[in-house]
């Protein structure tokens, strides 16, 4: 049995080094002196530290912008994510009213139709209401995320209604009994929604590509494709800025881990 | 259970339901419309007419060698990556499931790939896949003859590049999925095995597996809702080329519509996605009852 668990903790050590020796690689990328914008393979023998590549990107036109665009975009989207998804989460929860099913369906529904089967469409909606290129196209098609919706009902549905009907005879308001109330007791799922929405969008990619234009208004992955595109290919500052983009969302997630997974598995796993 | 049946005014319920109502309406409802008006027109952003041209771009798509392409290489990516990222993703839990000191590290890890910014991972991959880049030069090492100009560059690999790299990057997603399915089996059934004298390869066989086939099923339906839709990694790595050999439905879409303006041609190939991806999309909900279809 030892001899056993030995061989798969090989095996599994195995595994863990090909999963993560291409994130490596960026790191070693990014912070090695050895590594020109030509060579692919660096000298990974005698490797030397540097900040240079790093401090590189800086240099680049509108990177740091398009860092704040990413998180201001991404916070005001998370934000707007918690209090919608909270309202209809409990709308959907709680209330009774016609269509209802498919109400939820649609959510659903929405849910598995890719975002790419309504792209022109949705540019030319963009575009004629004048949103094109501003922050309002990064922000208001995505306030409300489906997953989100689907995640906070089933958790109010598991929740008694006691509480709430306490209070409301008591003769507290209705919106008052669902942030002083509920929300404080929805705080669970409301955390793996604040760390899937903001990660989700902090990776997003088609959608912010295709609804701005101008360099100011790039978000990270975005510019990160510019980078890319450029006639030569500059490979250290190219995985610099790549590192700033991945390593935020790689600590997120080692910090808040059980949130993420209950959040990828609740919904596959209710019955 | 009964209670007394408090009303809410219709009022609040409007107002709590329209974050959602106006989200569904406008970006996606009216959109989804649009979309299929536009593919029974030959509008072009920026072109002088638009006339109504009936199902003309779908019988034209059909005949569009380039579209027909973009079809087979997503099939060809779906049924290429999904047994395998399938089978990895179960191998993967069934190790991180047994308890072994430092599962949980291993489990961690596995996941990260899924995580990362598909942007990032492409980028690191198109290195990796260059002409002296590490794969390349692993192969070489190895006596494995490798395209002249880097993996990407060559019809012949091109594409299988891609889907290798997307199953390592969706493998650690779905052994989260089969691990939380693993979990929930009880533990009674293993100990009634074990007292009929079942046991490893047989207590696996008989229980862990049967009790498996609804995940099995759950993780290959989303996976291809997902798979159909793929896009990003085209962009970053390929374009589509090199001639066409990784061209897919979504880029295809992307390049037509958005690139060419040939907007109506465009909507067209996209709504022939929508219709492939509702099938499967439906064959989840019939599965799994819509309850359970909440997985992204």
């Amino acid at each position: 049995m030892r001899v056993r668990n030995t061989l798969i903790w090989i095996v599994m050590l195995f595994i863990l080094v090909g999963m993560l020796l291409p994130l490596w690689w960026m790191l070693l990328g990014a912070f090695s002196k050895d590594f020109t914008a030509t060579s692919l393979t660096g000298n990974i023998s005698g490797f030397r530290f540097t900040f240079d590549n790093l401090m590189s990107i800086l240099e680049v036109k509108n990177f740091t912008r398009s860092i704040l665009n990413s998180v201001v975009v991404g916070s005001i989207v998370t934000a707007g994510n918690l209090v919608f998804c909270l309202m209809v989460g409990y709308a959907l929860a709680r209330f009774r009213f016609v269509g209802k099913r498919f109400l939820f369906i649609s959510v659903i529904a929405v849910l598995m139709i890719p975002v790419h089967i309504v792209m022109i469409p949705l540019f030319l909606l963009i575009s004629a209401t004048g949103l094109y290129d501003t922050y309002g196209a990064l922000i208001l098609p995505f306030l409300v995320n489906p997953l989100g919706v689907l995640l906070v009902a089933q958790y109010i549905r598991e929740l008694p209604p006691d509480l709430e009907e306490a209070a409301r005879i008591d003769g507290a308001g209705e919106f008052r009994i669902l942030i002083s109330l509920v929300a404080p007791m929805c705080k669970p799922v409301l955390a793996v929604l604040t760390v899937q929405v903001f990660m989700t969008n902090w990776n997003s990619f088609l959608l912010p590509f295709i609804l701005t234009s101008s360099d100011t208004m790039r978000t990270l992955p975005v510019m990160l494709a510019m980078l890319q595109g450029y006639q030569q290919i500059d490979w250290p500052q190219l995985f610099a800025a790549s590192t700033v983009s991945a390593i935020p969302v790689i600590a997120v997630y080692l910090a808040f881990q059980r949130h993420i997974v209950s959040g990828i598995t609740a919904g596959a796993l209710k019955s | 259970m009964s209670r007394r049946k408090f009303s809410h005014s219709d009022g609040i319920k409007l107002a709590y339901l329209s974050p959602w109502l106006i989200t569904l309406l406008l970006f996606w409802l009216y959109p989804l419309a649009h979309s299929f008006y536009l593919s029974l027109t030959d509008f072009r952003l920026l072109g002088d007419q638009t006339t109504f041209i009936g199902l003309e771009n779908y019988v034209r798509l059909l005949g569009d060698a380039d579209f027909l392409k973009a079809l087979a290489n997503t099939a060809i990516f779906v049924v290429g990556t999904i047994p395998f990222t399938t089978v990895i993703a179960l191998i993967l839990a069934l190790l991180v499931n047994r308890g072994i000191a430092g599962a949980k590290v291993f489990r961690s890890a596995y996941f990260i790939p899924s995580i990362t910014s598909l942007v990032v991972i492409a980028l690191i991959f198109t290195n990796l896949y260059s002409r002296g880049g590490y794969l390349t030069l692993l192969c070489d090492l190895v006596g494995i003859s490798t395209p002249e100009r880097g993996f990407l560059f060559s019809e012949k690999t091109a594409l299988l590049a891609i889907m290798a790299m997307d199953i390592w990057i969706a493998s650690g997603y779905y052994m989260l999925l089969f691990l939380a399915a693993l979990k929930s089996i009880p533990e009674e059934h293993y100990e009634a095995a074990s007292l009929d004298g079942a046991a490893g390869w047989s207590k696996f066989l008989r229980i862990t597996l049967p009790q498996l086939r609804p995940m099995f099923l759950y993780v290959v339906l989303i996976n291809t809702i997902k798979s159909f839709q793929v896009f990003v990694e085209i962009f970053i790595m390929t374009k589509g080329g090199p001639l066409n050999s990784t061209l897919t439905v979504v880029y295809f879409v992307y390049d037509r519509g958005l690139h060419k303006f040939d907007m109506g041609y465009a909507s067209a190939a996209a709504y022939i996605l929508v219709v492939i991806i509702m099938i499967f999309a439906l064959m989840q909900m019939k599965l799994f009852g819509i309850s359970r279809s909440t997985a992204e």
